[in-house]
Parts: structure tokens; sequence; C-alpha cells
């Protein structure tokens, strides 16, 4: 009996150091280094208290020692050095992670900050854009409408405003043809009728002024090739148009100031040379008709001045029609021959088979041809040749038509400038032949209005050939 | 065959002109009253009721188109022929929308201005008839 109650006090005894012991154990631990003190995280549940981070590990590392042999301070000494070295090795291991992704959140931001500077430079560069455009469209003397497909003003610039007397504020979104007057509306319509630039007159009455507008439209077609809309530009062409009116007048009354008095002059002589005014003596019929004779040179002369005059400012309408080059040719021959023949000269005409008509001035091109004909004559001595020739050009499509003779020629530096106004060859010819200098001058404005080309080829003593051409 | 002479009144500014073509229709037996504006010639076609009327179309005061106007106001029918100085003028243009019998150029033969006189009255008395 005394024996077993022994035993049992014994156990109790061990028991108890046992369990103080181990208390004392697990303080030891707890009281490690500051490596252990770093790893102190605040546990958000107990605010007052730390709990030891490696806590856990701790325990772990301890309880397997403790199934171990050996004393409690051995226990102690391995568990610290594990410990510790476990830390250490935690603890660079954890610092290689934050220095590898500090660096990739540093290269991360510089890149976001890069392409945040490239999109800023961007869009900065296109706002600049837009805006360059906008102040183009606004300051263009021209007024620029923008409608879409459905005829609703999409842009309308100050200039717009102001020619179509209308506000963009009142029309932006609108339909175009809303508000406008019944004059503008027609115009417009007939101009968004035809797809391609067109030029129309849209008269605008605003401020009780009246404007001549010009309208020149254009499809807007996206890349699909569909129509998203139509930009017209208008322009004020009111100036022009009056600047147009006064030329056409002026053109008018120099042509009556320089004509009537030789008109008067003309009339009085033949009045008196067909003796209406009674009987004259030859002395005086020969006076006269020295003073006719001249008279007409200058009327020529005045004639092919005011013509050319005309042509060049653009203010010849041509009355073309298709005619029959053949014919043409005929006729200016025919007018031709008699005079040609006080020289002998023979003229030969050269007519391809089966020519086109051509679209043409008759009249003018019969000038054309008087004056190439005329020159050849004036240019060619007695007994000579003048050969007209008429066909299609290398490739078939214009006609071309030459005159060559076998004159005198001209020089081959001479050959652009005889086409120059007032040019005249330095030769002597027989003053009784007109020479305006202007004739050659003419025929190429009359040529070139036409849309064909002239021009010579010739050698001193050789004869020249003055060859132009027409389209079909 | 008509006894008084057919009488053709002239208008033309260019009085030098005015003597030429009196003196040429005079020759040709026909009666000539003449005048230097279009005023005076609205008034001589009033007050004198000529056969035809030969009428330049600028000339200050009143020019050929305003006469011509004035003139179609109270006179439906006379035949008028507009004198041109030259082919292609804008006014001769005009002219024809207010009816007139022909146009004669300046620079033409007097010849041809006689002949257009006697078409226009032929055409005239073919009207009346």
């Amino acid at each position: 009996m005394s024996s077993l109650l022994g035993v049992y006090i014994a156990t109790i005894l061990v028991s108890i150091v046992a369990a103080f012991l181990l208390v004392q154990l697990s303080k030891l631990s707890g009281k490690g280094g500051p490596v252990v003190d770093k790893k102190r995280i605040k546990d958000p549940a107990y605010s007052d208290s730390y709990i030891p981070a490696d806590a856990p590990l701790r325990h772990t590392i301890s309880e397997e020692i403790s199934e171990l042999g050996g004393s409690l301070q051995q226990h102690q000494e391995i568990s610290t050095k594990l410990l510790n070295a476990v830390n250490e090795e935690i603890e660079k291991r954890v610092e290689l992670n934050i220095q590898e992704v500090s660096k990739k959140y540093e290269t991360l931001v510089q890149e976001k900050t890069k392409n945040e500077d490239i999109a800023w430079k961007k869009y900065n560069k296109v706002l600049n854009d837009k805006k360059k455009t906008e102040a183009v469209i606004r300051s263009v003397a021209e007024g620029l409408v923008v409608v879409d497909s459905e005829g609703k003003v999409i842009i309308m610039n100050p200039a717009a405003e102001k020619l179509l007397g209308v506000s963009s504020r009142d029309k932006v979104g609108k339909s175009l043809l809303q508000n406008l007057r019944e004059e503008q509306l027609v115009s417009l319509a007939k101009s968004s009728a035809n797809p391609e630039d067109r030029e129309i007159e849209l008269v605008s009455t605003q401020d009780e002024t009246k404007k001549i507008l010009r309208a020149s439209s254009a499809i807007v077609e996206n890349e699909n090739g569909q129509t998203v809309g139509m930009v017209s530009v208008l322009s004020d062409i009111t100036k022009q148009k009056q600047l147009d009116r006064m030329k056409d007048n002026f053109v008018a009354s120099v042509s009556h100031e320089l004509r009537t008095p030789l008109v008067a002059i003309d009339k009085s002589i033949s009045l008196i040379l067909n003796k209406n005014a009674g009987e004259i003596s030859e002395t005086q019929k020969q006076f006269l008709s020295i003073a006719e004779r001249n008279l007409k040179r200058l009327t020529l002369l005045v004639n092919d001045l005011l013509d050319l005059s005309k042509l060049e400012a653009g203010k010849t309408e041509l009355k073309s029609k298709p005619s029959s080059i053949d014919k043409i040719i005929q006729e200016s021959v025919a007018g031709l021959k008699n005079w040609a023949e006080t020289k002998a000269i023979n003229i030969r005409t050269t007519i391809q088979e089966g020519l086109p008509e051509v679209n043409v001035d008759p009249d003018r091109i019969i000038q054309v041809f008087n004056n190439l004909i005329g020159n050849a004559i004036k240019f060619t001595p007695d007994n000579g040749d003048i050969v007209v020739e008429a066909k299609l050009d290398n490739q078939g499509r214009r006609l071309e038509v030459s005159v060559a003779d076998n004159g005198i020629g001209i020089a081959k530096e001479d050959l652009e400038k005889v086409f120059d106004k007032f040019y005249q060859s330095g030769e002597r010819v027989p003053s009784d032949v007109n020479g305006t200098g202007v004739g050659l001058a003419i025929a190429k404005e009359i040529v070139e209005l036409h849309g064909g080309k002239i021009w010579a080829e010739s050698e001193k003593g050789a004869g020249a050939k003055f060859t132009f051409t027409l389209p079909l | 065959m008509e006894n008084k002479k057919i009488q053709v009144l002239v208008v033309d500014d260019e009085n030098d002109f005015l003597q030429l073509m009196t003196f040429w229709l005079e020759s040709k037996g026909y009666s000539v009253i003449v005048a230097s504006n279009g005023e005076s010639a609205v008034g001589l076609v009033k007050e004198k009721n000529p056969n035809v009327v030969f009428m330049d179309l600028r000339m200050p005061v009143m020019d050929g188109i305003e006469a011509i106007k004035k003139i179609r106001e109270f006179n439906k029918d006379i035949p008028i022929i507009i004198i041109s100085a030259y082919v292609d003028d804008p006014k001769a243009k005009e002219a024809i929308d207010y009816g007139i019998s022909g146009v004669f150029y300046k620079g033409k033969d007097f010849e041809e201005g006689l002949s257009l006189l006697e078409v226009a009255l032929r055409t005239h008395r073919k009207l009346k008839k």
C-alpha cells in the first residue's frame, strides 16, 4: 500500500516539474533576439497584443525536438539555432521577392507613364490638327457647306452664313433647303441633282444687295464608295460678273468708236467714186482710189486687232457645229484663187478619204485657212506651189491639216516668234499685200480655242509648212 | 405706185453718217427725215408717221433700245431696222425682242441697207393687207 502511494506522488511531482520546465522552455524561446521581433505582426483580432509571426513554426520545432533525447538546454539551443536559420532564410527570400516585385512594379509604372505621355502627345496633336482645320474652315473666304446624305446641314462656316443670309445655329442639323428663298432652292436643287462639280449661279437676296454666288458641289464618298454627303463651296462672284459686263461694254464701245469714223470715210469716198455726187475727173478718181485702198487696209487692221482683242479677252463664242473640213478648205481656196493666179501660183489640195466631220466654227476655221494660205501666197515667188493637206494624225485621234509652200521659208530662230502679235518677217514683200502682223496670232487663238495646236516647220529658202490639229 | 414719196426716218448720233445716208437714200428717191437721239426720234414718229425707221442703237440722251420700246407703246407695226456698228453687239440681240425688221451693219455697203429697207416695206405692206 505505501509503495503505490509513493509511485503516485512521484508521478505527480515529475509531471509538475515537466510542465514547469516546458513552460520555462516556451518562455525562454519566446524571448528570442531582434530577428524574432521583426516577425511580430499586429493581429487585428487582438488589438493590444502581438503575435509572433513564427509562433506556429516555433511550436512545431519545439514539439519535434522534445521528442528527441537530450537536456532542456540542448533543446533550447537547437531550437533557437534552427529558428534563427529558418528566419534568416525566410527574410532573405522575402527581401528578394520584395525587390523583384518592386522592380516589376517600377517597370510597370514607367511603362504606364510612358504610354500616357505618348497618348497625351497624340491627343494634343490631333487636337491641334482639328483646331487648324477648324481655323481654316472658319476663316476661308468661300462659304463651305457640308450636308449629309439626307440634305441636313452638318457644317456651315461663317462665310457661308454671310453669303446665304442665314445663321449656322439655325441651320446645323436641319435640312439645308428649309428657310432658303425660292430662287436659292431651285439653284441648290439643281446643283445637288448633278453629282459632279457643277457651277451654278445662286442669286441670294440679303441686306437688299443682290449677290451672285457660284456653288461648286462635290459628292463625298466613304471608303466603300457610298455617298455620305455633299460638300459645296460657295464663292461670291458678283464683282467678277460686274467686271465681265464692263469688259463686254468696253469691247462693244471701243469697236463702235473705231469703226464709226472708218465707215464714214468709206461711204463718203464710195459715194464720190460711184459718181453719185456728180462727175469726177480722172485725177480725182485716181486719188480717191488710193484713199479707198488704204482705207480698206486700215479697216482690215482695225478689224483684226478688235478680233484678236476679243479672242484674247475670252469674249469670243464659237458657233461650233459638225462641219466637213473638205468643204471649208475648198471655200477658202476658192476665195484666194484669183490672187494666187496673179502670181501663177498653183494651189493643190490633198484630202484623205472618209474623213469624219469635226465640231468647229466653220467661219473661224475658214479664217485660219485664209490666213495660212494667204501667207503662203505672199511669201512664195511666182510659179510656186502650195499644197493643202488634211488627214488623221498617227493615232487617229485628231484631224491634222497643213499648208505647205515652196517659198522663201522662215529662219529657225523665228519659227516660234511668227505666232507673236505684230511679228512681221523682215522680208520685203510687195506692199499691196496686207500685212497686219496679227493674222497668225489670230489663227493661233482660234485653233487653241477649238482645243487644237498649231506650229510651223521651215528652213530659210526651203519653203514653210504650217500645221494645225483639231480634236475629233 | 404711190404718189407720195416713201418717208424714211434715220436716227443716228453720228452726223456724218446721217448726212451720207440721207444723201444716198434721197438719190434713190426716198424722202428722208433725221434725228440724232432716241428722244427726238420718238417725237418724229408720233408727229410725221414715217414709213420706216433706221435706228442706231448707241446714242446719248435716249438710246435705240429705249426709243424702240417707247415707239412700240403707241405704234406696233412701223418697220424698224436697227443700225449696228458690229456683229455680235449684245444690244442688237436685245432689240430683237421688241420687234424689228432687220439689222443694217454700218460696215456694209449702202446697197445692203437699201435691200433691207425694201424687204421691210414689202413685208409691212403684205401684213397690212
